[in-house]
């Protein structure tokens, strides 16, 4: 009953600002005050037209107004047409974010293990880190364009330097606080140093490493679209510049919806695994 | 009645042991010249009320805090810091059992980190499962089981590598007491097999009686040895029926009275 309520509500919801979106802009003139000057579709475009916009990004609608599909190579024709469309665009910046996580994850964890677990690395090492924690990341991409070049190596760079120090921090923390009693009753038990590293501390830790896995993925995400912002021969990011500078709201807004439903799937699995690998925990606690 | 053999095998040795902690920049003697022996085979209960360095002496034993004086010696071998002896096996006050781990990966710990083969570690590890009545929760995690179940794994975890010598710190101590006879019951049924020399923490006069061969007295803090009780109702012995003769009252009343001045103590300080 709670359930179908709420339902109903997201709804409503969802289907009055669509609807404001839409239709608002018509009553600009006579209710100005309603109406913000932001609801201008040059800004904003319109739903309806965003749709028409999708279609004809994605080819699923070629440029003579028909369907792509049953025509024989009219996708193919129309995906040709472009070097960087929607599909093409989608699938670099994921792959880029992927890559951007996966290393981000995996060096952060290793350097996040190595100075956790050990004083005198992170004693010598904590003010650098310190220091370039204080950066904002985003404020080095361009550098990272200029050195890494246009091409995807540059996007990588640049979401694995947003990943990398949220993955270390949290890593460290966990690496600090393995139980101790867990440690001695290892080594009680007749682990070596480095079975106890094996099988007590890279375990903890884990439970700390995966807390910050979801949050990895937006940035590295970010990541990648301020990198394809600054330069880029493929990727979302670029197709919103490109779209700003024709001045086409619709085409920015199909990115933008495009990185959102990326975005939610992304996240999405992340949680899913996130579960898997915390099932040992109690059920009140996975995901927390 | 524990006869005692000439060859007896000394398998523990401590003397005049102690222990300083810096807590607060304030000096506390936690330990004071404890000394005692237990010999091979033997159940020796440590009893003393909280606060009076149980655990301390025991986490010696295990080498896991250095002594500020004193020897211990396990089978005639002094022991030293953090070198933990291999026959000994160590059962915690506080659940150390690994979470990330299922029932029978956290029993079968000590064989894989020996390298015993995937196949005869599954026998054991079934084995072992199967003698703490935990059958078909072998691959549960921790955080769904109950206290007792819990503490039955720990136990398993050290008993599995079959450990001469067993530490155990207030094992079933928190434990409602229904469990904890019920603890009893297991824990005497394995001992009866093998025979461990075992040093077993508590505060419970009544699990001291019913487990042990011997009671060793603990003052209040600072904890030095008081007294040292015979206990020797025949074995086996029935953790219930135990508790229903006339030899565990009298005992019982005789240690009683003793470990109350104690408690007193640690209350007035
Ligand atoms: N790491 C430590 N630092 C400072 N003081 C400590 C430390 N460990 C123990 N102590 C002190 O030493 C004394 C003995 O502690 P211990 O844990 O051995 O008591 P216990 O007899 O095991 O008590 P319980 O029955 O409550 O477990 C206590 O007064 C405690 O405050
Ligand atoms: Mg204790």
């Amino acid at each position: 009953m709670r359930r179908a309520s709420t339902l109903f509500w997201q709804i409503l919801i969802g289907l009055g600002a669509l609807a404001l979106w839409e239709w608002g802009w018509n009553l600009h003139e006579r209710l100005p005050w309603l109406i913000p000057d932001l609801l201008d579709p040059y800004f904003v475009s319109r739903p309806s037209v965003i749709f028409q916009q999708f279609l004809s990004m994605s080819c699923l609608v070629g440029r003579d107004g028909n369907w792509t599909f049953g025509v024989d190579g009219a996708f193919a024709k129309c995906m040709s047409r472009s070097e960087n469309n929607l599909w093409i665009a989608t699938f670099v910046t994921l792959k880029n974010t992927l890559w951007g996580f996966l290393t981000g994850v995996s060096s952060g964890f290793v350097l996040g293990l190595l100075l956790g677990r050990s004083n005198r690395l992170s004693q010598i090492f904590y003010p650098y880190i310190t220091a370039f924690n204080s950066i904002p990341r985003i404020a080095l991409a361009p550098i990272i364009i200029l050195a890494f070049g246009i091409g995807d190596a540059s996007k990588v760079v640049t979401a694995w330097l947003v990943v990398v120090f949220l993955v270390f921090f949290n890593t460290f923390e966990g690496a600090r606080s393995v139980d101790r009693d867990h440690i001695n009753a290892s080594r009680l038990l007749g682990a070596s140093e480095w079975q106890v590293t094996r099988t007590v501390i890279v375990p903890s830790t884990m439970a700390w490493l995966f807390a910050s896995l979801s949050p990895a993925i937006s940035f590295s995400l970010i990541g990648v679209i301020v990198g394809e912002f600054i330069g880029a021969e493929h990727g979302i990011g670029r197709m919103i510049i490109e779209a700003e500078a024709r001045g086409e709201a619709a085409g920015m807004m199909v990115a933008v919806f495009v990185l959102m439903i990326a975005g939610v799937i992304l996240s999405a699995l992340v949680r899913r695994l996130q579960a898997y690998l915390l099932r040992w925990r109690p059920a009140q606690t996975v995901g927390g | 009645m524990p006869s005692t053999p000439p060859d007896v095998r000394c398998r523990i040795e401590i003397n005049g042991l102690r222990k300083d902690f810096l807590a607060n920049g304030r000096e506390v003697v936690a330990v004071d010249d404890a000394s005692f022996r237990i010999d091979d085979g033997e159940f020796v209960a440590l009893l003393g009320p909280s606060g009076c360095g149980k655990s301390t002496i025991l986490n010696m034993v295990a080498t896991l805090i250095a002594p500020t004086g004193g020897t211990i010696k396990v089978d005639g071998a002094p022991v030293s810091f953090g070198k933990p002896v291999r026959h000994v096996g160590y059962v915690f006050q506080k659940d150390t059992l690994f979470p990330w781990r299922t029932v029978e990966d956290n029993i079968g710990y000590s064989l894989e980190l020996a390298g015993v083969p995937i196949g005869e570690r599954r026998t054991r590890v079934a084995e072992a499962i199967h003698q703490a009545g935990l059958d078909g929760f072998a691959r549960f995690y921790p955080a769904s089981l109950s206290g007792g179940m819990r503490q039955r794994v720990s136990l398993m975890r050290t008993l599995i590598s079959n450990p001469e010598i067993l530490l155990m710190d207030e094992p079933f101590g928190a434990l409602d007491t229904h469990t904890k006879l019920d603890m009893h019951s297991v824990l005497l049924g394995l001992w009866e097999r093998q025979r461990q020399t075992v040093l077993f923490v508590t505060h419970d006069l009544g699990e001291a009686l019913t487990l042990a061969d011997r009671i060793i007295l603990l003052s209040a803090r600072p904890g030095r040895v008081k007294q040292d009780f015979r206990v020797d109702f025949p074995r086996p012995r029935d953790a219930v029926a135990l508790r229903e003769t006339r030899q565990y009252a009298e005992l019982f009343s005789k240690v009683w009275h003793s470990l109350g001045e104690e408690f007193a103590r640690s209350r007035s300080t």
